[in-house]
């Protein structure tokens, strides 16, 4: 069983072509940013691998074109084992799934085969520093690097995220050290893409009654969101 | 056909020489494209000073309150008004005009005098008393059907559990295969018909049906003869086949001219025409007697000429049917029976007009959808729809077995055989206002009437789905027996007083006819039954001891995210009305079709409907079509597609409309993604059976944008229900319906 947050029938952004976004609930990050703090608890919604299964197949008329699932959340990959269960019955199908995760877990056995069973990950670059790394989250700096490191060795389709948060990491000396940290460890990834802070998620935390400790950021605009991902891009000598 | 031979030069002969038969002709002839749209050609300076011409007369139709100007001197017909130009003779290509200026409106009295006296009025124009004189001693339509309605069917019409009904305007959704000019000319089409009639005459019996028909021919014959009196004074013969494309677009064109001219119907559609047209494009481009921009040229100023399709209505129709709509639906590509798509560069053509001439609503560009349709002309429909939000998709794959591969769309998802069948247009019936009169033991909510017969009154306890069901479904069939009976009259009334003389010339002599019926709140309906399925509903009630609140608690599943809970109790209700609609026969021998579909009537059903038990209140609009309610498709676009897909196009096989509205961010990151995720969704959409798709791409600050000021996008065009309406020409309350609707946006 895995305790399940909620469905978006139609995630085209997490991933290649139409999604089916499944939103696991638990995260030990607790980021300062974080937009989705509901999905830090457990919810009321338990399902089964068989169950779960069975509401994904209704969408594989959309999975043409490279999609698939995507297994989000909360942290997917503290459900690797359930991930584990529900994978021979997706691949049966011809469904593939995609991994959106923060990579901060233990790269166990289960991990492992979760993330080699996948199409693709999705992997969220926080800080390059562990400093802010651990400021701002309460995750283990490594962790995501030992993810990321797995990934590039098994060949596995990467692609890199990093939530900007104007004042936290938005200045062009940030992009140059996620650059960096990206070349120096050798990871190779298909895309590295930039996600601006916004203040959409706000209203969740009023109704948790958790502190909102980013309640006077501003969102971050497209306009320097598009700058940001020209420096990152000349860093990495990717060309949009 | 010896003299056919030059017009047919170069075509493949087959079984269409001898007899009519334009599906033969098109799938012998046409050249299917594989290509992609870099062939395209932007508009002629010829075009574009046209287009200028066009947009002074929508600003100034714009500035008179919606309507440029109402020629109440006489009555519109086939030959009432002499030639009219766009700009003038020279400039315009296609010729001819409804009346002798762009724009201006002309008065059709034959469904209803008083409708039309009312249409003036709103506008500030006095009907003169030569057409009041004339309609003293003529019958209308409507009278004619108020004089046989019964007590209780003005009561379910007053009530609006029965309304929107064709009984004071012309019914419309008649498609003529305006084609068949163009191919053999009028000469053979008025022979054809007079031998129909001659050997009609020839049965030992002549019963009612035969005499009927007899009269409906000769009155065909005799407005065939206006038309080709209407062609020559543009100063072209249509007696003669058409020789080139100009000849083959005109000679269509002066068709569809001559039918809205003697109708004004809700929907006067043109049908399929762009792979017909393209064999005569190719022939003329080999021929180097055009080239690609006049080929475009031809189709621009054809459209043009739809654009400026108007007829004149009240205030009140214009509730049921917002934004001015006339629904010149043109329905283009689709599969041939033998697995051949049937995509040419004409289909391209007709959708290139968007950008060449601007977005626009009309004409109702409708895409028949086939999985085999070639991956170009799919990404650039998906494209179209992106850029202009003006077009919409049907399934063909669907609506292909059922119609064959020669069928078009009237209105909006209604589809027939090309001059093979016609329609009986019947509006729809409030499903929602049913359950509340299945609570009420037959009596209105509203006004508290007791309009169907009385039935066992519900006590205060929490209601019991079984009951309730068991209770609704008595009342649905009443319901079903009155509606069917109430459309045979309206249906007797319309052939006898306003018959679509031109239109069912171009249909053949033993046409087979459809009854279409309708049903309007069809997810409130599923959505209450489900609130008392799984949640528990207490009825209130007022001083009157009708219910008119309820009391909800707990959560039910709601119709739009996949949830065969709900989702089943949605088919289930649909296939028993229709059976129910199936048990009365229906006039003319019709065979019963069914849709759900509420153009924008939903607004106003939703005024005339009490609170509902799934939690919607008093005068609340309905979502429109068999869309889920607004808000409660919670779990993603495509959970919302995969409930409606569920409903069954057997039994609504006059069509299931959905309309879809996503922002270009949650379909994808650049253009690139967003055409194949369209063009993905659209593919798993139809894979599963479903019917028809409306497709808007747009964010929901773009219409409070221009809801605030028109003048920003003076031609902001989207998809409402089956057609598409500038957003500008909707009164305030459809505009905020439209706004409350569901976006999929990006989380």
């Amino acid at each position: 069983m895995a305790n399940i947050h909620s469905f978006e029938s139609l995630a085209a952004l997490d991933g290649k072509g139409l999604r089916y976004a499944v939103f696991f609930t638990g995260c030990p990050l607790r980021c300062v940013y974080c937009h989705n703090p509901d999905t830090w608890h457990k919810s009321s919604t338990d399902m089964s691998a068989d169950e779960l299964f069975r509401k994904i197949k209704r969408y594989k008329p959309y999975f043409k074109n490279g999609g698939g699932v995507t297994f989000s959340g909360g942290e997917p990959l503290l459900n690797a084992e359930f991930i584990n269960e529900i994978s021979p019955m997706l691949k049966a199908e011809g469904i593939g799934y995609c991994l959106d995760t923060s990579g901060s877990v233990e790269l166990t056995d289960a991990v492992k085969t979760a993330l080699d069973n996948s199409d693709m990950i999705i992997l969220d670059i926080k800080f390059a520093d562990k400093e802010n790394y651990e400021k701002y989250t309460l995750g283990d700096f490594s962790m995501p690097l030992e993810i990321a490191k797995y990934c590039t060795a098994k060949g596995k389709t990467l692609w890199l995220r990093t939530v900007v948060v104007p004042g936290i990491n938005d200045s062009a000396d940030d992009m140059k050290k996620y650059a960096a940290y990206v070349k120096e460890n050798g990871i190779s990834f298909e895309k590295y893409e930039l996600l601006a802070f916004h203040t959409m998620g706000f209203f969740k935390y009023e109704q948790l009654g958790i502190e909102n400790k980013l309640k006077n950021t501003p969102a971050l605009s497209k306009h320097r969101l598009d700058e940001l991902q020209k420096i990152l891009d000349g860093e990495l000598n990717v060309t949009a | 056909m010896a003299e056919n031979k030059n017009a047919w030069r170069d075509f493949n002969l087959g079984v269409w020489c001898d007899d009519i038969n334009v599906s033969n002709f098109i799938k012998m002839n046409y050249t299917a494209y594989n290509g992609d749209s870099s062939f395209l050609e932007g508009p002629t300076e010829r075009t574009k000073k046209e287009m200028e011409k066009v947009h002074s007369l929508l600003i100034a139709e714009n500035e008179k309150g919606g309507v440029l100007d109402i020629d109440t001197s006489r009555v519109i017909t086939i030959l009432s008004h002499g030639p009219g130009y766009v700009v003038d003779k020279d400039t315009d290509i296609i010729v001819g005009l409804q009346t002798d200026e762009p724009l201006k409106r002309g008065v059709s009295p034959f469904a209803g005098i008083r409708n039309s006296v009312q249409a003036c009025n709103a506008y500030g124009y006095e009907m003169s008393s030569k057409i009041k004189d004339e309609f003293k001693y003529r019958t209308t339509h409507n009278t004619g059907v108020f004089r046989a309605y019964t007590e209780t069917m003005k009561k379910a019409r007053h009530a609006g559990i029965l309304t929107g009904l064709p009984d004071a305007y012309a019914r419309g959704r008649i498609i003529g295969d305006y084609r068949r000019i163009a191919l053999y000319g009028m000469d053979f089409l008025i022979e054809q018909k007079q031998a129909d009639k001659e050997k009609l005459a020839e049965k030992e019996y002549l019963d009612e049906e035969t005499i009927h028909l007899l009269e409906d021919l000769a009155k065909q014959i005799e407005f065939m003869h206006q038309l080709k009196e209407l062609a020559l004074l543009y100063g072209y013969d249509i007696s003669k086949p058409a020789q080139n494309a100009f000849e083959a677009v005109q000679w269509l064109y002066f068709g569809y001219l001559g039918a809205i001219k003697e109708q004004n119907g809700a929907a006067n559609s043109i049908g399929r025409i762009a792979e017909f047209l393209d064999i005569y494009m190719e022939r003329d481009l080999k021929e180097g007697r055009i080239n690609e921009s006049q080929a475009q040229e031809l189709i621009d100023d054809l459209v043009i000429k739809l654009r400026l399709v108007r007829h004149l209505r009240t205030p009140e129709y214009n509730d049921l049917f917002a934004g001015d709509p006339v629904w010149v639906t043109l329905a283009l590509a689709g599969v041939t029976g033998e697995g051949k798509h049937m995509v040419s560069k004409t289909s391209y053509r007709v959708l290139n007009t968007l950008y060449n001439l601007g977005s626009s609503a009309e004409p109702n560009i409708t895409v028949l959808w086939s999985d085999r349709l070639p991956e170009p002309f799919k990404r650039f429909c998906a494209k179209v729809s992106i850029d202009t939000d003006s077009i919409q998709y049907e399934n063909d794959d669907l609506m292909r077995r059922l119609y064959g591969d020669d069928y078009a769309i009237a209105c909006c998802v209604s589809a027939m055989k090309m001059g093979k069948q016609m329609q009986f247009f019947g509006a729809r019936c409030n499903l929602a206002k049913v359950l509340l009169m299945a609570l009420n033991g037959g009596k209105d909510e509203i006004a508290g009437d007791q309009i169907a017969p009385e039935g066992k009154p519900f006590g205060d306890d929490i209601l019991s789905f079984d009951e309730v069901y068991n209770e609704y479904k008595k009342y649905l069939s009443w319901m079903a027996r009155l509606y069917v009976n109430t459309m045979n009259i309206i249906h007797y009334m319309h052939d006898k007083y306003a018959y679509e003389r031109l239109m069912m010339s171009l249909h053949d002599t033993d046409v087979e006819r459809l009854m279409a019926f309708g049903v309007s709140g069809f997810s409130v309906a599923v959505d209450s039954l489900s609130a008392i399925k799984y949640a528990k509903v207490k009825p209130v009630r007022d001083e009157r001891g009708i219910i008119t609140d309820f009391e909800i608690k707990g959560d039910f599943p709601k119709y739009g995210n996949d949830d065969d809970r709900v989702d089943l109790i949605g088919k289930d209700l649909i296939e028993y009305f229709y059976r129910e609609l199936c048990k009365t026969p229906a006039y003319r021998g019709a065979h019963h079709t069914l849709s759900i579909l509420t153009i924008t009537s939903n607004v106003m059903y939703g005024r005339k409907t009490g609170s509902t038990p799934d939690g919607r209140k008093a005068g609340e609009p309905f979502a429109p079509g068999a869309n889920p309610m607004h808000g409660r498709d919670s779990q993603g676009a495509l959970a919302s597609l995969n409930s409606v897909a569920k409903l069954n196009y057997a039994c609504c096989r006059d069509g299931i409309s959905n309309t879809f509205s996503i922002t270009p961010d949650a379909l994808g990151k650049n253009e690139d993604d967003r055409i194949s995720n369209l063009v993905t969704m659209l593919d798993g959409y139809f894979e599963q059976d479903a019917h028809h798709l409306n497709v808007n791409v747009l964010n929901r600050e773009k219409l409070i944008a221009a809801m605030a000021d028109p003048t920003l996008y003076p031609s902001l065009t989207i998809r409402v229900s089956g057609y598409a309406v500038n957003f500008n020409k909707l009164t305030k309350d459809k505009q905020e319906e439209v706004i409350a609707r569901t976006f999929h946006q990006a989380m």
